[in-house]
């Protein structure tokens, strides 16, 4: 009688065991962060500016010019401009929010321009580095951009 | 019982040795014996050159022929220039080499930027020069021995394609596609020379007519402006060289742009104040190199709808009455905005 009294015994707490097993399994739910959206907004002053691969920033004052992005509406302000994709304000886009890889500038009553975009965190801050040609097309400028406020 | 196995320290050596002197060596010296090419031409017309070019074999292989050709970049030579060649391994055309093709022994880039990053500008003293590289459109099979001779035909069309009449050094390279620009370090054996490649750059080759400003490659000038090509959108660099011949300006302590533009509207604009704006500074105490670096529309003040076709220009000194044009003399410089 106790034999089978331990039987049973043993039956429920394998019984037990499974149902523990089973119910402590259950599938994690990751929540993907979704990538944010690239906010250019603010006021953005030349860093580091090359033409043809020879630095310019010894020999040309780039202090005064700056560019103002206003990503609400969409807009863009050039201050003391110097050659630059554009020489007047106007509307600006990046084909992709959250990945760009492209800007395009939009003067006002002008064609659109899509220019090679990038946008690394360098020491904890963002920079846009943009390549252009505004005069001939064999005259490559890498301007690199930081924000001043 | 043991077996043991012999081997002579000594002959396993001469083998190692013979083996890597097999690699080493498999293939071919080569070297541009001579130049065939007028010393002059005229805008627009077309110029044949010959390369002569010889070979000299240490084992059997297969390998393209490399052949490059130093111009100036308004030139167009990968569109204007026809090039073949003839040897006694028979005859072919010279293809342009596509600039995906990473050259060997190159660190990794293309023939033509191995070229410029080897052999430089030749010589030239504008970096307006571009090298464009061809190889034989079939593999060359050469024989331990073979000593092959060959010529590289080059039918230059419509040459200064930009217009330009230009003083210039041109440059020729040979070389195969397995050895890019190294040696073997054998010089003594019985092939003339160590290197796999070997470079000929011509005196300076003249091209006359045209209606552009002369360009010139060969001596040093007492202006320069760079780049080379640019429009009054481009961030220009005037460069003054002090040291190239005695000038009215000798020993200024400071030295002035004074330049007239010429629009698309065909008006002028003159800006011939010594100022900050006008002053060209020198690049290190008593270089006698002064530079300026300007945007031409805003040194001109152009307005949205004005663009500058071309400029003439006088060095001067701090007074503005002591003025240097082209050659020292009393003539300005002239530049014209183009890209071609």
């Amino acid at each position: 009688m106790n034999d089978h009294f331990i039987g049973k015994k043993s039956h429920f707490l394998i019984i037990m065991l499974l149902v523990l097993m089973w119910t402590s399994c259950k599938v994690e739910q990751v929540a993907p962060v979704p990538e944010s959206n690239k906010d250019l907004t603010g006021t953005w002053k030349v860093l580091q500016a090359t033409r043809n691969g020879t630095n310019l920033i010894p020999l040309f004052d780039f202090t005064q010019f700056s560019i103002i992005f206003n990503g609400s509406t969409g807009t863009y302000t050039l201050n003391n401009p110097v050659p630059f994709i554009e020489l007047a304000n106007g509307k600006y886009s990046l084909d992709n929010p959250q990945y760009p890889f492209t800007i395009t500038f939009t003067a006002t009553g002008g064609k659109a321009v899509p220019t090679a975009f990038n946008y690394p965190i360098i020491n904890g801050s963002r920079e846009i580095i943009m390549t252009f040609s505004p005069g001939c097309a064999q005259n490559t400028y890498v301007f690199t951009l930081t924000r001043s406020n | 019982m043991k077996v043991r196995l012999h081997i002579k320290g000594k002959n396993l050596w001469r083998l190692c040795t013979l083996i890597v002197l097999c690699i080493v060596l498999s293939c071919c010296y080569t070297i541009i014996a001579s130049v065939d090419q007028p010393t002059t031409a005229v805008v627009g017309s077309n110029v044949n050159i010959t390369v002569n070019v010889t070979n000299s074999c240490n084992s059997s292989g297969t390998a393209h022929f490399v052949f490059g050709f130093l111009t100036p970049v308004g030139w167009n030579t990968a569109q204007n220039a026809k090039v073949t060649y003839s040897s006694t391994k028979g005859n072919g055309n010279m293809v342009l080499i596509p600039s995906t093709v990473i050259a060997p022994n190159s660190n990794g880039v293309n023939w033509t930027t191995y070229m410029m990053n080897f052999f430089g500008l030749a010589g030239n003293l504008i970096a307006d020069v571009q090298w464009t590289a061809y190889e034989s459109d079939v593999p060359i099979n050469y024989n331990n021995g073979d000593k092959i001779n060959g010529t590289v035909n080059i039918t230059f069309n419509n040459i200064g394609a930009d217009g330009n009449p230009t003083l210039v050094k041109l440059a020729y390279v040979v070389a195969n596609d397995q050895n890019g620009f190294t040696f073997d370090g054998n010089d003594g054996d019985s092939s003339p020379t160590s290197e796999y490649y070997n470079e000929l750059i011509t005196p300076c080759f003249q091209l006359t007519g045209g209606t552009g400003d002369l360009v010139d490659f060969c001596n040093p000038q007492l202006t320069t402006i760079n780049p080379p090509k640019s429009l009054d959108n481009d961030i220009v660099t005037l460069t003054y060289n002090n040291n190239v011949t005695p000038t009215a300006l000798a020993g200024a302590s400071a030295v002035y742009l004074c330049a007239t533009a010429t629009l698309n509207d065909g008006t002028k604009v003159t800006v011939c104040n010594p100022s900050a704006t006008t002053m060209l500074t020198e690049t290190t105490a008593t270089s006698g190199l002064y530079q300026l670096t300007f945007w031409p529309r805003k040194f001109f003040g152009l307005t949205a709808t004005q663009t500058v076709v071309s400029m003439t220009y006088f060095i001067t000194d701090k007074t503005g009455a002591t003025q240097v044009g082209y050659g020292g003399g009393s003539s300005p410089f002239t530049y014209t905005f183009k890209c071609t």
